[in-house]
């Protein structure tokens, strides 16, 4: 089991940004060790309610590791993740999808054989409250939710912007998976969404629509977002609040402009693509 | 060869420090084994030693088996389904030749040995090469299909060959004894041993000896270490992988050959069947020692003819198979990396 | 797209503008009259009756597994074993296996008290249209145990342990016949020599029983009706929410559980119901054939059931209903036809006796040139839109590479 040290008592005043009250996740001296491997060490993080955070760092810093560790795949070394007040360390990945907190993937986990609709479907699960009784009956509370289900669906593939609904997935081109993964992540209605790097491989164009949609998902949903990004522009542009690992370890943090002109984040970008 | 688990990282090694208590609970299979028999051997020191001494001759024919598993999954992950029919018609083909031949327990003894010899290099040959041609047939073309279709053909070809070898023997046969086996040469401790007891050690180590000298010292045995370790590697480095998939195959067979030959006349009686239960049982003790590791499969071999002999002694005959299927779903379930596998779950 | 896709397209465009519904009529209508078309197309119709009886039980079993191999995509090589349960519930609950029970007089519920002849029934009787879902029960619930230890297992370690369950429940049954693992001395399954007589079959609001194997009619149409029972429900489940988890999980479990799936509960549902069918169906069969006994329950057995659901497909309930009766019919009728090869090619052995033989060449030869079954489950996409015929395997349940790098957490 992990070790659970006191959490760190970090000042208001020293907080390196605005927060409104707590944020939503609080992350404290997260690490992640694999054998001989420190791959997390000792991250403090907080995603504030309502805001759109990013996590960059050249490749290997350990950001998808950290991501894991928020999300469940991984249980954390040491450290403590706080969600609108409940602890969420080392819990089971479909407990932390229930209690509010979705993601997509780096590499693509679609589930190819199912349409699109059908995939968003599954992101509901943990929204969804028929039992097998009512499955196999098709009662009326079951019939009601699943005709809601369907049409929540189509309107979660709407907002992302993806027209072919009842396309299997694995049939959908490159940037229509993409929204698909971020329309079935929103399907679980969550109050944070993990989005693991959501431009690779798009263009200028449709990096732009995914930075508008981020903002419409704080303002229409009340939603935070917290974004691993390679594309400098996108996260230039749409983070309140900038966090930067390398080698496990954060190396700075702070608002676009300050992370920009820290002589240590370049430094640590040095030799890697931006 | 790594053993088969969902490791964490590729790396997967454990933490540091390991309390005694955990020590304890992740053993907790073999501890129990080890007190059980401890107990036996209290309550009957004679029944025990001798449960112990036909465990390990049984043993011998499961841990040529074993390897075989053990040394295909190493290199490429798959459950052979097939080799326990590779036993049985290795079996088969021994019996088939003294039988034509004419030899009996009546002959002279060089004329014995000499027919004992033939039939081991027969079988030998004939189990590995229809290893390699099942591998060919039924695996090759596979490779790279999802872990069910080649599972699917594997035992596909298993059905043909027990039917092969219902056409060719419909009823049980006898084998010739031809190493008088019920015969006891000394006695160690107040135990028997008997004629078969040694015949099987004899005709095992020096077929350990050449198979760890050849992975572990010839050119070939580099290749396939290295292809278990990391096959895209392995060919870059010029090795002719399908080439070495083939040759585990072959070695693998000889083994299962040998097997078949020490069964037939170890137990007397061969039929068309043997094959599957063998296989289930070799396949545990593969696993009990670790999926992957060779000295594991002697071992797990060793040790579950012990636990068969037991069983039998104390549960009766009708028990002892779902004894063995019960242990392998206990290793399967709480201990998937056997004795001498990898550690690769995070604890 | 391929010209073979585009032709077969093209060619059945029209039959696919008849809707869902109106093909399920026709079928169930067929299916109705089937005994009757056989009357009149047959001098002898009551061996191809009884064989498609024996398919009726075969269909339900299919289904079940299909349940756990096809949706959830758990691979299990023991499916034998809830047959085995299936039947012996019936031998405990509609036979004379415990004649002390009750002091002699036995327990009678909706079934006859007396036979013809005015003599008492011994031993527990259970009427069979309550008995089928006590078995469907019990089996579901020995499913869900008999799987529990194996949700973290991987593809063929999960075949090998299911393998070792299917094993291991005929041999504990063989062997109950005092007591089971030495606790108590009733005696459970009569050994080798099996459980024999069966009750036969009585609608619950008659004493009058029925009368096969002389009228085999009644049994299809009992038989019969519960493979469209069986149907309707297998059919809600799979447009269900459960139904899309277990498809979720079978794809790709990390981001199933990513997405809200409880993994375990999810798993254990298909085990359950996936049992529940296969002790649902074993009463029906062990009823039918008037037997329980160990040497019907093999490991052949459950790779024959698992075939019918490879080659309709995994997942198509239709293309696992045709081919289980293609697998069941070839079995009974398909080597018979083989023996006038033999002839020709100047051997001379029963063909009959190599059965498995070749249904084992059957099965490497399907694997290896077609894996995806015959009716893969994506015919039903073709409604929706315009698709490419041509599947990879993929949907048979791969890893994706980088499941190896999560631990994919059952707790």
């Amino acid at each position: 089991m992990s070790e659970q040290p006191p959490p760190a008592a970090v000042p208001e005043a020293e907080q390196p940004h605005r927060a409104d009250g707590t944020g939503v996740l609080d992350a404290r001296g997260v690490s992640k060790v694999f054998g001989g491997l420190v791959a997390v060490s000792d991250v403090d993080f907080i995603v504030p309610e309502k805001g759109i955070v990013s996590l960059i760092g050249p490749n290997g810093a350990g950001k998808t590791t950290f991501f894991n560790c928020l999300t469940g795949l991984y249980k954390p070394t040491t450290g403590r993740v706080m969600f609108l007040g409940s602890d969420l360390t080392g819990k089971r990945p479909d407990i932390i999808t229930t209690a509010g907190i979705a993601r997509t993937f780096q590499n693509i986990k679609l589930f190819r054989t199912m349409t699109a609709i059908e995939n968003v479907q599954v992101g509901m699960h943990s929204r969804l409250r028929s039992r097998v009784t009512g499955m196999l009956l098709r009662t009326p509370f079951n019939r009601r939710e699943e005709k809601e289900s369907y049409r929540r669906a189509r309107e979660q593939l709407d907002f992302v912007g993806l027209r072919r609904h009842g396309e299997l997935a694995m049939n959908l081109p490159y940037g229509d998976q993409r929204r698909l993964e971020i329309a079935r992540a929103l399907a679980s209605e969550p109050k944070l969404l993990l989005l693991d790097e959501p431009t690779a491989g798009m263009n200028a164009q449709e990096s732009e629509e995914l930075r508008r949609l981020m903002e419409r998902l704080r303002t229409e949903r009340g939603m935070s977002v917290l974004l691993i990004e390679h594309d400098m522009k996108v996260v230039m542009n749409v983070s309140d609040h900038i966090t930067v690992l390398d080698h496990g370890e954060k190396i700075a943090e702070g608002s676009p402009k300050e992370v920009r002109e820290n002589p240590r984040v370049v430094e640590a970008y040095l030799g890697s693509q931006a | 060869m790594e053993a088969a688990s969902i490791p964490e990282t590729p790396s997967g090694a454990r933490q540091p420090s390991r309390s005694p208590l955990t020590v304890v609970s992740d053993n907790i299979l073999w501890i129990l084994l080890a007190v059980a028999l401890v107990v036996y051997f209290v309550q009957d020191p004679k029944q025990t030693l001798d449960d112990v001494k036909t465990g390990l001759s049984n043993g011998t024919i499961w841990a040529l088996i074993a390897l075989g598993y053990t040394l295909v999954y190493g290199i490429i992950e798959l459950i052979n389904f097939a080799h326990g029919e590779v036993f049985m018609i290795g079996s088969f083909v021994a019996v088939s030749l003294w039988q034509s031949l004419g030899v009996t327990a009546d002959n002279a003894i060089v004329g014995i040995v000499l027919a004992i010899l033939l039939a081991l290099v027969a079988s030998m040959l004939a189990s590995g090469v229809l290893n390699v041609m099942i591998e060919r047939v039924a695996y090759k073309p596979l490779r790279n299909a999802p872990k069910l279709a080649p599972l699917i053909t594997a035992i596909g070809m298993s059905f043909i060959l027990q039917n092969v070898g219902l056409l060719w023997r419909p009823t049980p046969d006898s084998s010739p004894d031809l190493i008088g086996s019920q015969k006891d040469y000394f006695t160690v401790f107040g135990v028997a041993i008997e004629h078969s007891d040694v015949f099987a050690f004899v005709v095992t180590v020096p077929l350990l000896i050449a198979l760890v000298w050849f992975v572990g010292q010839t050119r070939y045995g580099k290749a396939m270490r290295a292809t278990a370790q990391d096959p895209d590697a392995a060919r870059l480095m010029g090795i002719n992988v399908d080439r070495t998939i083939s040759l585990t195959f072959l070695l693998g067979g000889l083994l299962a050959g040998a097997a078949g030959v020490i069964y037939a006349l170890y137990n007397g009686t061969i039929q068309f069947n043997q094959g599957f239960t063998a296989g289930l049982i070799a396949f545990t003790a593969a696993v009990m020692g670790g999926i992957g590791n060779l000295k594991g499969a002697v071992v797990g071999g060793l040790i579950i003819g012990v636990i068969q002999s037991i069983s039998d002694t104390h549960f009766g005959q009708v028990w002892t198979p779902a004894v063995v299927f019960a242990i392998l779903i206990l290793i399967m379930v709480f201990k998937p990396q056997g004795l001498f596998g990898e550690e690769t779950r995070e604890g | 797209m391929s010209t073979a896709a585009a032709t077969w397209r093209s060619s059945t465009a029209s039959l696919r503008r008849v809707p869902d519904w109106a093909w399920a009529v026709f079928f169930v209508a067929l299916a109705i009259l089937y005994p009757y078309i056989l009357d009149q197309l047959m001098t002898a119709p009551d061996d191809l009756l009884d064989a498609s009886i024996q398919t009726l039980g075969y269909i339900i079993m299919a289904l079940g597994l299909n349940i756990v191999v096809g949706f959830a995509g758990l691979l299990d090589l023991g499916y034998v074993a809830f047959y085995a349960i299936g039947a012996f519930v019936i031998g405990w609950l509609g036979s004379q296996q415990f004649p002390n029970v009750n002091g002699g007089k036995g327990i009678h519920i909706l079934t006859p008290v007396e036979s013809a002849f005015g003599r008492a029934f011994p031993g527990i009787h259970i009427n069979y249209f309550i008995v089928i879902f006590i078995a469907a029960i019990f089996t579901a619930f020995w499913g869900a145990i008999l799987g529990a230890p194996t949700l973290r297992l991987r593809g063929d370690y999960l075949a090998i342990v299911t393998l070792a369950f299917g094993e291991i429940v005929p041999r504990v049954f063989e062997n109950a016949t005092s007591g089971i693992f030495g606790i108590g001395s009733t005696d459970f399954s009569n050994g080798r020599q099996g459980i024999t007589p069966i009750d036969k079959i009585n609608f619950p609001w008659t004493d009058k029983a029925f009368n096969y194997p002389l009228e085999l009619k009644p049994v299809y149409y009992v038989g019969l009706g519960m493979v469209l029972f069986v149907i309707f429900f297998n059919r809600r489940l799979r447009d269900s929410r459960l139904g899309r988890a277990w498809i979720a999980v079978r794809e790709d479990e990390v981001a199933a559980a990513a997405m809200g799936v409880n993994l375990v509960r999810t798993k254990l549902w298909a085990y359950a119901i996936g049992a529940a069918l296969g002790g649902f169906s074993g009463v029906f069969l062990a009823t039918y054939n008037n037997t329980v006994n160990v040497d019907q329950f093999e490991f052949g057995f459950s790779v024959f059931i698992l075939a019918m659901v490879i080659i309709g497909g995994m997942g198509n309930i239709w293309g696992v209903i045709l081919g289980a009766i293609a697998l069941s019919i070839f079995n009974r009728y398909g080597l018979k036809q083989l023996n006038g090869v033999p002839d020709t090619v100047g051997l001379d052995f029963d063909v009959t006796s190599i059965n498995f033989g070749i249904f084992g060449f059957f099965l490497l030869a399907m694997m290896v040139l077609r894996p995806e079954g015959f009716l893969p489950s994506s015919r039903r996409r073709l409604e929706l839109h315009e698709v490419e015929f041509d599947e990879s395997p993929d949907h048979l349940g791969t890893e994706t590479g980088d499941a190896q790098l999560y631990e994919v957490r059952h707790e």
